[in-house]
């Protein structure tokens, strides 16, 4: 099942943001009932968008710019339905909270005009629609599960509860008495009736289509990326004929290796020796760098060289030579793309790390960055009523080209990799995000960051310190204000308080948060998949059952 | 595999601060005072109006109740008494120390335990209710810090009223400025100490405005104590270490870390590396003759100032009420009522058999493994602690994966993988607490009858950096509903009543838990080193 985030980021009139703040807080008091037990919390949003998952609403102040409302929203399927139905819940509220936003320059301006007239009844959904920013990094925790199932799963997972709870039926025997199968089969039995989807098959949760999708895309970056970064060695191959290339490279890596083996250490203090041996692990993964390597240039070659043989036969010889024969046009193809691949490794690599590593020593970081209380209090107060809480970030990016191409290429080439690793809900050893994404605002000067997670926000930040501080250095560390790192991964986010301080510092208040199951983990959530799953199938064998019921 | 002859596993080692460090130290930080079984905590009130105190009061009291320091005794037996002291932010107020000096001390200290948003991460409060794990009409003391007052708003032109309601100020009977705690070998010299600390204490205006008679009764192989309930108590404790050599394991400086209780010192003490990489923080007072002729270091990140910090630490204090009838009878309901539920396979299901897995360990504080074992004890006949839960019980066979040990401590229970296994204790150890706390109140007669008596435990621990090591070992481990992939249910021990998920063969059972330990007060408070202790009786 294909499933939407995205946020829409509008700027707010000064002059409005403090009645916006309150429009939103007081739109949240009134779908969330939170202190009535007779009625659920955010009932109509429960009801009349059954597509979402989770939606967020905030204010950004800064100092650099008016504010900036943002919404967010993670949903099933394509933006249109979720639209239409968001429009019919809150249709008017949105109205009043475009009425506090600017309007906006671009071909989008006729349709806030007409959103915002007085007495307007013209729909909010398309105006928000355009105005939708698409994330360049996101991660769904439970990738392909819909929000109808998964609360299936878990009205399933209460229901077993319960009748495993159960006494043993009179004269009968308990659950307990059964061999694991048979007790696969008798729960099945008990449960059909209440749940009659268990005898449909299991739904895919990543389609063929988006599963092909997801490996063509990083098989393209990758070879796009590869040709990109071997084109220095093409270009010198074609500038100093006869083998004064390779020896050119050779110098070059020596030079640019040794200038950023000097400048390998951080500063005195705030140096972190990291248990992980970034080129140990490198090494350990030559193996499967060489197989990409292989087949990229082979895979090349054999692209390239029908365009050579073709050019050969189509150019006058004085432009590329006289016209060759495929064999005789693969062989010297080959040449050329390992020369390229040379360069990779030899160019461009050691010239990009000196650079990094240049741009690292003159970043300035701030360790102790300003913490408004007033707005940590308003955030202290929403936060850690249910086990899932929310938080929004925007921080200014550092300038400069260089940082520019990296974290575009990286965040893109992070994004695809999420796409083919993280989906059973793991990133890294952590399994704590529903959903969480990354996006540019402002022509890419600021970084946008939403994540709807399990436990406390101290938790999860520690989660990343601890486990996860390499790709989050990689990721957040082009933040200005960002812990002094070291070639882009290390040190960073390593330095706990300092990294959250400054994530502190970057967030604002989540005034409006809406979680479709409150209740539930991600953890939890794969579990009551992986039962309801269990008591789909019509018999299991005692083995099965009995890794099975360490779920139960 | 070579595994050589099956050897009982060392008694965990003990661990001292180097000389240096240590004539500086409370020596709390290194010692529970094991060695002296009785003691009294005596919660103080300063009577005075803020910096209206009598001069050299601190004087009079500390040359009535010397701080014991963190130089080991010569001859540990011949040691009759010791003492320590730690004092809340609005004591120190109260004392007179700056407002400058109060502002650079951490954010929970500040707030106090008893903040609204903290209570509810705490499981103690929401909306505006006291909750099941707080005595009934509400805790009686805290330090009663005042709301955070933020800097009045400049009115903009713009500003429109905000809806919501306003932060309470969550207030207690009592108002705890600092907590002294006597040891001593027996009763009857801990009532007569007492007895003289109160007099010199009254002539100065401070109120002792609650007493708990501590004890600790050092029956069980390795020096351990029982609590009420009844089980080997406070037998798992970090072992620290710092690349400094501020601490010494068997007389050799400790600089790496114990495989799996091995915590940096700064977790602890603050001024020395801590789980994070840094220098754990500490308060500020100005670079003035005052804080030179105490013995204060200057500040290396803050110029012109001292450190107030350096060799002190964070103690979180919680009386906790223990209502050991309600225990049992809940234990031996729970029991009955499994086995009538299940008449065929249950008979093996006791009052004590599910108090262990509550725990986690049996009564002596052998951990429960699978197949009905216990982990062997160590050479000395001590429990094992250096244990991990991947390997042998991943999924709670033996010790249940919700029991209290478990999430008090989960070591590598919570990796997914085999690979993350070192990952996760690493990430565990970096939420540890130094556990300082003491039974009070008589021992029961019989753990069913309920006699009226008050009896519990003083919970105390020193951290450095209370969110991530305390709150996040209570709100994170403890409380959390979600812990190990367990749904809606938290710790059985000192959670609220609740459901419990105890894996039996290869299904798991249902245990319907009441709630038997109830918050009575508490708060942060700052132990100062020896140090800031004369800083402070100069005030």
């Amino acid at each position: 099942m294909r499933q939407t985030t995205l946020s829409v980021p509008l700027e707010v009139k000064p002059e409005s943001c403090s009645c916006l703040t309150v429009l939103i807080d007081a739109l949240k008091q009134r779908e969330d009932k939170g202190a009535n037990p007779e009625v659920e919390n955010f009932a109509r949003i429960v009801q009349f968008v059954p597509t979402l998952h989770f939606m967020s609403m905030s204010v950004f102040p800064a100092s650099e710019y008016d504010p900036i409302f943002i919404l967010e929203a993670n949903f099933d399927g394509a933006p249109g339905p979720f639209w239409g139905q968001l429009e019919a819940v809150l249709g008017n509220d949105l109205r009043a909270i475009l009425r506090c936003c600017k309007r906006p320059l671009d071909a989008t301006g006729a349709l806030y005009d007409a959103v915002v007239a007085p007495g307007s009844s013209a729909p909010v959904a398309p105006y928000l629609e355009a105005r939708t920013q698409r994330p360049s990094v996101f991660h769904n925790g439970n990738r392909g599960l819909t929000r109808a199932r998964i609360s299936d799963d878990y009205a399933l997972f209460l229901a077993a509860r319960d009748e495993l709870d159960k006494p043993a039926p009179e004269g009968g025997p308990h659950y307990h008495s059964l061999t694991p199968a048979a007790l696969h089969k008798t729960l099945r039995a008990a449960m059909l009736p209440g749940h009659g989807w268990l005898s449909e098959p299991v739904p895919k949760r990543i389609s063929t289509a988006e599963n092909l999708a997801d490996w063509m895309r990083l098989i393209v970056y990758v070879v796009l990326a590869l040709v990109v970064l071997s084109s220095p060695g093409l270009l010198l191959a074609s500038l100093v004929p006869g083998g004064g290339d390779l020896a050119i490279m050779g110098v070059v890596a020596l030079i640019f290796f040794g200038l950023t083996y000097l400048n390998r250490h951080g500063l005195p203090g705030k140096e972190i020796k990291s248990r992980s041996n970034i080129p140990a692990f490198l090494l350990g993964q030559s193996g499967k760098f060489g197989l990409v390597a292989v087949i990229y240039v082979l895979g090349a070659s054999i692209v390239i060289t029908p365009i050579v043989w073709l050019a050969t036969h189509l150019l006058p010889d004085s432009v590329i030579g006289p016209a060759l024969g495929l064999p005789a046009a693969f062989w010297p193809t080959v040449h050329v793309v390992l020369l390229g691949f040379c360069s990779l490794l030899l160019l461009t690599v050691p010239l990009l790390l000196f650079l990094v590593r240049r741009d690292e020593m003159a970043d300035s970081s701030q360790d102790a960055p300003n913490v408004n209380d007033g707005m940590l209090r308003d955030m202290l107060q929403r936060e850690d009523w249910v086990v899932q809480n929310h938080m929004g970030s925007i921080v200014l990016i550092k300038p400069g080209i260089l940082r520019m191409i990296i974290i575009r290429a990286g965040h893109l080439g992070l994004f695809l990799v999420l796409r083919l690793v993280a989906r059973d809900g793991y990133l890294g050893s952590m399994r704590t995000v529903h959903f969480a994404h990354w996006a540019f605002l402002n022509n890419g000067s600021r970084l946008l960051f939403f994540s709807n997670f399990d436990h406390s926000w101290g938790s999860y930040l520690d989660d990343f310190i601890e486990k996860a501080h390499g790709g989050l250095t990689l990721a957040w560390g082009c933040g200005v204000g960002f812990p002094t790192t070291r070639f882009l991964v290390l040190d960073g986010a390593s330095h706990g308080r300092q990294f959250k301080n400054w994530a502190l510092a970057s967030r604002a208040v989540s005034r409006f948060w809406y979680s479709a199951y409150p209740d539930l983990t991600v953890d939890q959530v794969e579990r009551n998949n992986r039962i309801a799953n269990g008591l789909r199938r019509t018999s299991m064998t005692d083995n099965e059952a009995t890794q099975w019921m360490l779920d139960l | 595999m070579d595994v050589g002859p099956v050897m009982a596993p060392a008694p965990a080692p003990s661990w001292k601060l180097a000389d240096t460090v240590a004539a500086q130290t409370q020596g709390l930080v290194v010692t529970g005072f094991g060695g002296l079984p009785a003691g009294r905590a005596l919660l103080l009130h300063f009577g005075w109006p803020i910096g209206g105190a009598k001069k050299g009061f601190l004087d009079r009291l500390l040359a009535v109740a010397p701080i014991t320091n963190a130089t080991p005794p010569g001859d540990p037996t011949t040691q009759t008494r010791a003492a320590s002291i730690a004092f809340t932010g609005t004591g120190l107020r109260q004392m007179g120390l700056p407002e400058t000096a109060l502002a650079s001390f951490s954010r929970p200290f500040q707030e106090g335990m008893f903040q609204e948003d903290r209570l509810r991460r705490l499981g103690d409060r929401r909306d505006g209710n006291w909750l099941a794990t707080v005595v009934k009409n509400g805790p009686v003391w805290s330090a009663n810090t005042p709301l955070c007052t933020l800097p009045p708003v400049p009115a903009g032109a713009f500003v429109v009223p905000p809806v919501g309601a306003a932060e309470q100020d969550v207030d207690t009977e009592m108002t705890v400025h600092a907590l002294l705690l006597l040891y001593t070998q027996d009763d009857a010299a801990a009532q007569s100490w007492t007895g003289a600390v109160q007099t010199v204490l009254a002539a100065d205006d401070i109120v002792v405005v609650r007493t708990l008679d501590l004890k600790v009764d050092v029956g069980l192989a390795g020096g351990f104590s029982r609590e009420h309930f009844g089980f080997a108590d406070a037998l798992s404790q970090p072992l620290p270490y710092d690349a400094g050599n501020a601490v010494l394991v068997n007389g050799q400086p400790a600089q790496q870390a114990d495989p799996v209780q091995g915590v940096p010192l700064g977790e602890f003490l603050i001024g020395y590396i801590d789980g994070h990489h840094e220098k754990a923080p500490g308060p500020v007072v100005a670079d003035d003759p005052v804080a030179r002729d105490a013995g204060l270091l200057p500040s290396i990140e803050a110029e012109g100032f001292c450190d107030l910090g350096l060799n002190g630490s964070y103690l979180v204090a919680r009386e906790l009420k223990q209502d050991v009838a309600a225990f049992w009878r809940s234990m031996e309901k729970n029991a009955e009522a499994m086995r009538s539920r299940d008449p065929q396979n249950a008979a093996h299901i006791t009052g004590a058999w599910l108090a262990e897995r509550v725990i986690g360990r049996d009564k002596d504080g052998h951990l429960l493994c699978p197949a009905n074992s216990v982990l062997p004890a160590c050479s000395d006949g001590s429990p094992d602690s250096s244990f991990l839960f991947y390997d042998r019980d991943p999924h709670g066979a033996g010790c249940p994966a919700g029991s209290h040990v478990r999430r008090a401590f989960p070591r590598d229970a919570l990796a997914p993988t085999a690979n993350d296994r070192s990952t996760l204790l690493q990430a565990a150890n970096n939420h540890r607490i130094l556990r300082r706390g003491r039974k009070f109140g008589p021992k029961i007669a019989d753990p069913t009858e309920d006699d009226g008596a008050d009896r519990g435990l003083l919970f105390m621990c020193l951290n450095t950096d209370i969110e991530r090591q305390f709150e996040f070992v209570q709100q994170t481990w403890l409380l959390n509903s979600s812990f190990a992939t367990l749904f809606q249910e938290v710790d059985p021990l000192v959670g609220p009543a609740g459901r419990m998920s105890i894996r039996d063969e290869a299904l798991r059972r249902t245990a319907n838990v009441d709630t038997f330990v109830r918050m009575a007060g508490g708060d942060y408070f700052f132990l100062p080193s020896l140090p800031a202790l004369r800083y402070l009786t100069n005030l």
